[in-house]
This record gives C-alpha cells, structure tokens and sequence, in this order.
C-alpha cells in the first residue's frame, strides 16, 4: 500500500510539474461549458466531455511518460499492480479536483435543483476517463497513436446522437442520461440508466487495462531469480 | 546464416571468482526479430566477484541479450538464472524528467525496501562516487545528458544489488567521468558484484575479467 501511494505520489509531482499542460487540460472543459452555456443541458454535457477528453489525455500522456520507467521500477521489486493502480490514483485525484471545481462553476451559473447528480455525472466521467486513458497508452505504442484513438473516441462522442441504440457503446453515454436528468427533470430511469453505463464502463476499462499492464509488466518465464528482489 | 559464438577470451585472474557463487547463468539464448537471426545460441555465466564485457557490431543483439537477461525481453528459447538482486542500466535513459534526482531516488528505493531517508542517502552517495553531487533541486529534464546517465546508473545500483547489468552506461559521460567509471566497475567488481557491460571501448577490455563476443550474423542479401 505504502508503495501503491509513493507511486501516486510521484505521478502526481510528475503531472503537477507540467503547468502548462495542466493549465491547457483545465480550460477545455471550461472552453466547452461557455461554448454552450446559453443551453443548459447541453453546457453540463459538454462540460463532462470537457473534462472527459481532459482527464483522458493527461492519463495517455502520464501512461507514456512512465512506460519505460515502470521496467525499470518492476525489475526493481514494484508489482505491476502498484505501478498501475498508482498512477490511477494520482490521474483521477486531479480529475476529482476539477470535477469539484467545475460543479461549483455549475451551481454558481446556473438554475438546478438537481445539483447532486450533476457532480455526480462529473465524478462519474472521471472514473471512466482517467482509466479510458491508460488503457488506450497501455495498447499505443507512443503519444500520437494514442492522441488520434482518443480524439477519434470523444469526437464520435460528440457526433453520434446519443438516441441511437449503438451510442451506448461509447465510454460517456451516461453524461447524457445524467444531464438530462439533472436539467430535464426526468424520470428515475435516466438517472439509473446513468449510473449504470458509467459504472459499468469504468469497472470494464480498469480490469481491462489491469490485464494489459500485467502483461507487458509481467516476469518473463525465462528468468528464474533465485533470491527474489525485496527479499533481503 | 552463422552461429554466434561465446567467447571467454580471458580467463578470471587466479581462477578466484569461479570459487565464489554463480550470481548469472544465460544458457542458449536465442532471439530472432521479423525472421533474422539476432541471438542464436549464447551462454554466459558470471560469478560474484567478476566482471564481464560484451562486445560486439551494432546490431549484433548486445543490448537484446541484455534485456533478456534482465527479463524484459523474452527469448525464442533458452533460460537465465538470476542468483541475487539485479539492477538494469539501460542505454537509454528512462527517468521522469519533471522529478528530481531525490524523488528517483526514493521512488526506486521503495521497491528495494528503503524508507525515503535511506534511498536519499545512498542514491546521493553512489552519486557522490561518480563525481555527481545529486542534493540539487533540479528537474531531471534540466540535467545535462551525462548526469542524466549518471542518475540512470545509480538507481540500477540502488539496493545492495549483486548483479549489475549495464548497457553502454557512461554514454554523455566527460572524460574524467568516463574514466572513473571504469575505476569504479573495478571496486564493484572487487566488492563482489557481478558485473556485465557492454562496451563499444576496446581499450577498456583490460578491466573486466572475461570478454563475451557477439559475432555479426550473415543476413541474407549481404
């Protein structure tokens, strides 16, 4: 455990470090929100595609930067498990942080009585991106691969109208039952429809990503360590 | 398409290190890439205490066999038997270029089991040995080339290891870098690691006990 948080810890001084960047990833979603912000509904949506497409590349990005790092560190005694739960850690405790920041933007600027599950939605499209993200580094083999599958991603995310059925299986469907349940007023179904998607996208993307970082971090069969490391 | 042969040019100096454990056995390594033969067949075996150059053209699979050894690359067939804790200097530098040395230190640390306070203190005192004073606040991205290679190194030495695999490890080195390198393999050597390097410089093949030659293979068209 304690290793588990030095790696989120790093991983946060690492990402903390690039200003710049943060500062670019923080004001999509905000650019997306004022894009749309004389429609509600449609503002809160974009602001969680915002903040989706943001806290999917800063968790790209951060996978990449440590790929040749984490050899190293798993050869030096980590397991492959607190290499990768570690830097989710750290991605999504950022993405959390503008999730916060971002409701308050909301229940600030506009009229909702149903302001839980508008931060809901927003911590909800944080668990989905921040794994989304390190899946698609962990299957890229290098940064622009990784950017043109995620923009692809999001970009269909915005294309397709999430009324058709097949809109369903794509990572932030869930954003418009949830804004739409939040500003519309709607029924009960849509919150649960919601929930649902994003809890079930979020638990697939992270067992999916855990199975490929266990692969590629794996001890190779061919090496037999007599006096494994950490041993001593 | 030729073999590629193990050649211990150099017997151990009094036989002393063949006393001492195994701390490395490769046996049959045997790697091909897109169909070329790129390793076929190569044995090694190291003892504590002793110091082995790996030589050999580019693209002869010096740093393939390197990887191999230190499982990060499979082979196509055969089997390495590590006896100890290995530590991995890769020729390219893998860092985080917005941490600062300390942050390395006690990130690479925790997975040898140190606490921050003694990954900070022997990282800054192997640092210390090859002329690096490593207590500056600095982003690694900051760093020069040569010190980068220098923190790269030190984090393979971090933890007690007992077999160093080191591939072209004082790239960006300056001079006097380079050549307290080869002292310092030397007190390695002589503190009973077992030490594997691969070098481009023949003139520092008197420093190391044994020389493994990975011949160039034939390729087709050639």
């Amino acid at each position: 455990m304690t290793r588990l948080l030095l790696v989120a810890e790093m991983t946060g001084r690492d990402l903390w470090r690039r200003r710049a960047v943060l500062g670019l990833l923080a004001v999509m979603p905000l650019a997306f929100y004022l894009a749309r912000r004389d429609s509600t509904g449609l503002a809160v949506r974009f602001l969680s595609l915002g903040l989706a497409w943001a806290i999917s590349t800063a968790a790209l990005f951060s996978g990449n930067a440590a790929k040749a790092v984490e050899r190293r560190l798993r050869l030096g005694g980590y397991r492959a498990s607190e290499l990768y739960l570690g830097r989710l850690s750290a991605v999504a405790a950022i993405g959390t942080v503008l999730a916060l920041a971002y409701f308050a933007l909301v229940v600030a600027d506009q009229d909702l009585t149903r302001n839980g599950t508008i931060l809901l939605s927003l911590l909800l499209t944080v668990a989905v991106a921040a794994p989304l993200g390190t899946l698609i580094s962990a299957v890229t083999p290098r940064d622009l691969e990784g950017t043109l599958v995620l923009m692809t991603t999001i970009g269909l995310q915005f294309l397709i109208d999430p009324a058709q059925s097949h809109a369903r299986l794509l990572p932030f469907w869930s954003n418009r039952e949830l804004a739409t349940y939040a500003v519309d007023m709607t029924d009960d179904g849509y919150l649960r429809r919601g929930v649902t998607h994003a809890v079930c996208y979020a638990l697939a993307l992270a067992v999916a990503t855990a199975a490929v970082t266990l692969i590629r971090l794996r001890q190779r069969r061919h090496v037999q360590v007599v006096v494994a490391p950490g041993s001593r | 398409m030729q073999d590629r042969n193990l050649a211990e040019s150099m017997a151990a100096p009094g036989g002393g290190p063949h006393r001492r454990p195994v701390r490395l056995q490769a046996r049959g390594i045997t790697k091909t890439y897109g169909g070329r033969p790129v390793l076929s067949g190569v044995d090694l075996v190291v003892h504590a205490g002793e110091a082995v150059a790996v030589v050999g053209a580019n693209g002869a699979g010096k740093s393939t066999f390197l990887k191999i050894c230190a499982g990060l690359v499979s082979p196509d067939s055969g089997e390495v038997v590590v006896n100890g804790r290995l530590g991995y200097c890769p020729q390219e530098i893998g860092l985080f270029g917005f941490l600062m040395p300390d942050e390395h230190f006690t990130l690479f640390g925790a997975g040898r089991g140190l606490t921050r306070q003694q990954a900070r203190r022997r990282g800054r005192r192997i640092a210390a040995q090859l002329d690096w004073d490593a207590r500056v606040r600095t982003q690694v991205r900051h760093l020069s080339g040569g010190t980068q290679q220098k923190l790269n190194l030190t984090l393979a030495m971090l933890g007690d290891v007992d077999v160093l695999l080191l591939d072209e490890p004082y790239q960006g080195f300056d001079r006097g870098s380079y050549i307290d390198f080869w002292h310092h393999l030397g007190q390695w050597r002589d503190a009973g690691k077992a030490v594997v390097v691969i070098t481009h410089m023949l003139d520092s093949l008197e420093r190391v006990d044994r020389v493994l030659e990975l011949s160039a293979t034939e390729r087709s068209g050639r």
